[in-house]
């Protein structure tokens, strides 16, 4: 078969496979298709990628996407560095950005995840930045990159803010399951730092607080009298969740910041609060607030009925109290 | 006493999430699966991820596709090239990963009808990402059609392991699993004894995405899981009971019937991998017990043969509305229970069931068993400086397996 008859996507894919050897015979559209296994290269698979990007196929692109990132440990690295370098599209860049941090985290060193790091912090595209920042998700980005987190939060792109709003509280979730102090001091620090406050109250509303240090419980102190209203439900949030030392404070602030406050959704905020840093013995507590905004004496009856259960966890509680809101 | 040989100990993570620093798995094995890890090394618990946590306790299409990666990831770590001059320092770190050729093609071209044949070598190969991507592809293929669906599930009849493992799991995966006619086709095929017992358990499996399962379904795998002639597949239906009460209990639907049932299978099952299966799997969903489900779960405690199960019916009695009935069941079944791994289950889940107020029932567990004293101390320090949450409490323990029960053979 002539190749100049063929469909245009077959010729491009003869022209660039990743993997196509000298001589192989042409492709038909109506013959079965042969995949044979190949080696795989940096070049090889960027072709695959791009091509990729047209398929209908969410799974097909899902597959090239973690064979990049399996391939990385075993590719070339300069030639990675290079693909990284040279790549302008924030999509390809994003690929590639992945690939170089999973080299990281296999234990292949640091550089490379620094590499994306820089990228994130300085290419002069936005759309790159916000890239390169979603490739560093789930990673071990926040052991490696110092202030990066505090600098990303202020990027002048809403996008890449919010992007590393999003890393931070996944990383903080899904690597390090809530429990680990430097992972959520980071996070504090970087919603501290941002000047944007839907970053700050989303990053706050969303970790755990349960190991943070006393100098990030303060921080978060600080921003109880923010002049947002969702940064002050983020920070009565989270100061729901602080670690042991800190919860007498806590919850002498909310109950007092309870009657001066006039927002619905902080005082809403503040009864979870409450309910989390006392479980049962919060009841007494929530039985004094919940007539001073009749807008919220549901709200307080539905916390006092799930926390008389005796739940013991508060994933537990959390879920008696959904209940409880759907069986009024 | 015979004991359980334990089941295979989870692989983390599922097979479609990004591999995570070697620091991630420390801080998801040591501070979330250890919180509820039953003194075998299979947790069930769904917190911190937002996919679905692998449910596992033997070897599944799901798991060995797991496993297989694990191995392509590390599998060359210790081989040492003959040739090289200096071998260490050449030695492959890591097997190369696979790339195929014309498989652009395959996936623009392929359909339902020419699945099986355009994958062939595919299937054939040891490449878990290729094999993952088939699932995946063909779940799309199927969509929501019921022809679709049926015929993937006719294939699985007759299809070698490795095919099988891909059509099952992505007949699971697919929308059209969810049409009545075909969920009732895979439940009528699962239940054939004209089949096999491992490809009924793999047929059965791809129920485990169903939103809820009715009452006379809820019977007929309750009946199946129990029976002596189901072998593994009874396991399997077990499971997938389980598993269907978790997504049913997650949209708020009462856990009671499937409980029921399981009870059932774990009081009357005569195999015991089948009743610590039906025993230990509700801990994923994590229901409050009503009065019914904590008489029958305290019954297990007494009269359930294998120590494993034993420990299992205590942790899903931590949750109950009624937490001193709880406490003193624990309290009663503490002294006539030999097993120390067992003990420990009930003192550490006395405080999982009422918290601080489980104090004095733990001081009196410790004054029948001093190896528990020093553990007594710990909980009553933590809970001296404040911590309720049973999470931290657990999480503030210095050692979350001190009487060596977590990987115990």
């Amino acid at each position: 078969m002539n190749r100049r008859h063929l469909p245009v996507w077959v010729s491009l894919w003869l022209s660039s496979s990743p993997c196509l050897a000298a001589g192989a015979p042409d492709a038909s559209v109506s013959r079965a298709p042969e995949p044979r296994a190949q080696a795989c290269s940096v070049e090889g698979l960027m072709d695959s990628i791009r091509r990729g990007l047209q398929s209908g196929s969410p799974a097909y692109q899902r597959y090239l996407r973690e064979l990049l990132k399996e391939s990385a440990v075993t590719l070339p690295e300069a030639a990675l560095r290079e693909a990284f370098e040279r790549e302008t599209a924030p999509v390809m860049v994003e690929h590639l950005a992945a690939a170089l941090a999973a080299r990281t985290d296999r234990g292949e060193g640091v550089e490379t995840l620094r590499l994306v790091a820089k990228r994130a912090l300085g290419d002069a595209d936005p759309a790159v930045r916000a890239a390169a920042t979603r490739a560093l998700r789930r990673t071990s980005a926040e052991e490696h990159t110092g202030d990066m987190y505090q600098r990303l939060v202020r990027d002048a792109s809403p996008e890449v803010r919010a992007e590393a709003a999003t890393n931070l509280i996944e990383d903080n979730q899904y690597v390090y399951a809530g429990a680990h102090g430097p992972a959520s001091d980071v996070a504090v620090a970087a919603a501290v730092a941002s000047s944007d406050p839907a970053v700050t109250a989303r990053i706050l509303g969303n970790i755990s607080t349960a190991p943070i240090s006393a100098e990030s419980a303060q921080r978060i102190h600080a921003l109880v009298d923010s002049d947002d209203a969702r940064v002050r439900a983020a920070a009565v949030t989270a100061l729901g969740g602080v670690p042991a030392a800190q919860m007498e404070r806590a919850r002498q602030v909310l109950a007092t910041r309870y009657r001066d406050e006039t927002d619905v959704g902080v005082r809403s905020a503040i009864l979870q609060g409450l309910a989390r840093l006392g479980f049962s013995s919060a009841i007494p507590e929530l039985r004094r607030l919940r007539g001073v905004d009749p807008r919220l004496t549901g709200e307080a009856d539905a916390w006092i009925q799930a926390l008389s259960t005796g739940l013991q966890e508060w994933s537990l509680l959390l879920r008696e109290k959904q209940r409880v809101g759907q069986a009024h | 006493m015979p004991r359980v040989p334990p089941p295979r100990p989870s692989t983390p993570g599922d097979t479609t999430s990004p591999p995570a620093p070697t620091k991630a798995w420390r801080w998801r094995l040591g501070a979330v699966g250890g919180l509820l890890l039953l003194g075998v090394a299979w947790g069930l618990w769904p917190a911190a991820r937002e996919e679905e946590a692998p449910v596992v306790g033997a070897p599944r299409p799901e798991q060995e596709a797991s496993t297989e990666r694990e191995a392509a990831r590390h599998g060359a770590g210790q081989e040492v090239s003959a040739e090289s001059g200096d071998a260490l320092a050449a030695a492959p770190r890591y097997d190369p990963t696979t790339c195929w050729s014309d498989l652009a093609r395959f996936d623009e071209g392929v359909r339902v009808d020419t699945f099986r044949e355009w994958a062939a070598p595919l299937l054939a190969s040891r490449d878990p990402l290729v094999r993952m991507y088939l699932k995946e592809r063909l779940t799309e293929l199927i969509g929501g059609d019921a022809g679709r669906a049926l015929e993937v599930l006719s294939w699985t009849k007759e299809a070698g392991p490795k095919e099988f493992k891909v059509f099952a799991m992505a007949l699971k995966d697919s929308e059209a699993v969810h049409r009545p006619e075909v969920a009732r086709g895979i439940l009528d095929l699962g239940l054939d004894t004209a089949l096999e017992p491992e490809r009924r358990a793999g047929v059965l499996s791809a129920l485990d995405t169903q939103r809820r399962l009715s009452a006379e379904t809820l019977t007929r795998l309750t009946d199946f899981a129990k029976d002596p002639a189901s072998g593994e597949a009874g396991w399997a239906a077990a499971r997938t009971l389980a598993r269907v009460m978790r997504n049913d209990h997650a949209r708020a639907a009462d856990a009671a019937p499937y409980l029921d049932g399981l009870l059932t299978i774990g009081q009357e099952s005569l195999d015991e991998h089948v009743r610590y299966m039906a025993l230990s799997t509700p801990m994923e969903t994590a229901p409050v017990l009503d009065a019914r489900a904590v008489g029958r779960y305290a019954q297990v405690l007494t009269t359930e043969g294998s120590p494993d199960g034993r420990g299992a019916a205590a942790h899903n009695l931590a949750l109950s509305e009624d937490p001193r009935r709880v406490l003193e069941t624990f309290e009663r079944a503490f002294g006539p229970e030999q097993d120390v791994c067992v003990r420990w289950a009930l003192f550490r889940f006395s405080a999982r069931a009422a918290g601080r107020d489980a104090l004095p029932v733990m001081a009196r567990m410790a004054l029948t068993d001093p190896r528990f004293q020093t553990t007594y101390q710990d909980f009553e320090r933590i809970y001296a400086s404040g911590v309720m949450d049973f999470e931290r409490v657990w999480l503030s323990l210095p050692d979350q397996d001190p009487y060596g029960c977590l990987h115990r053979d």
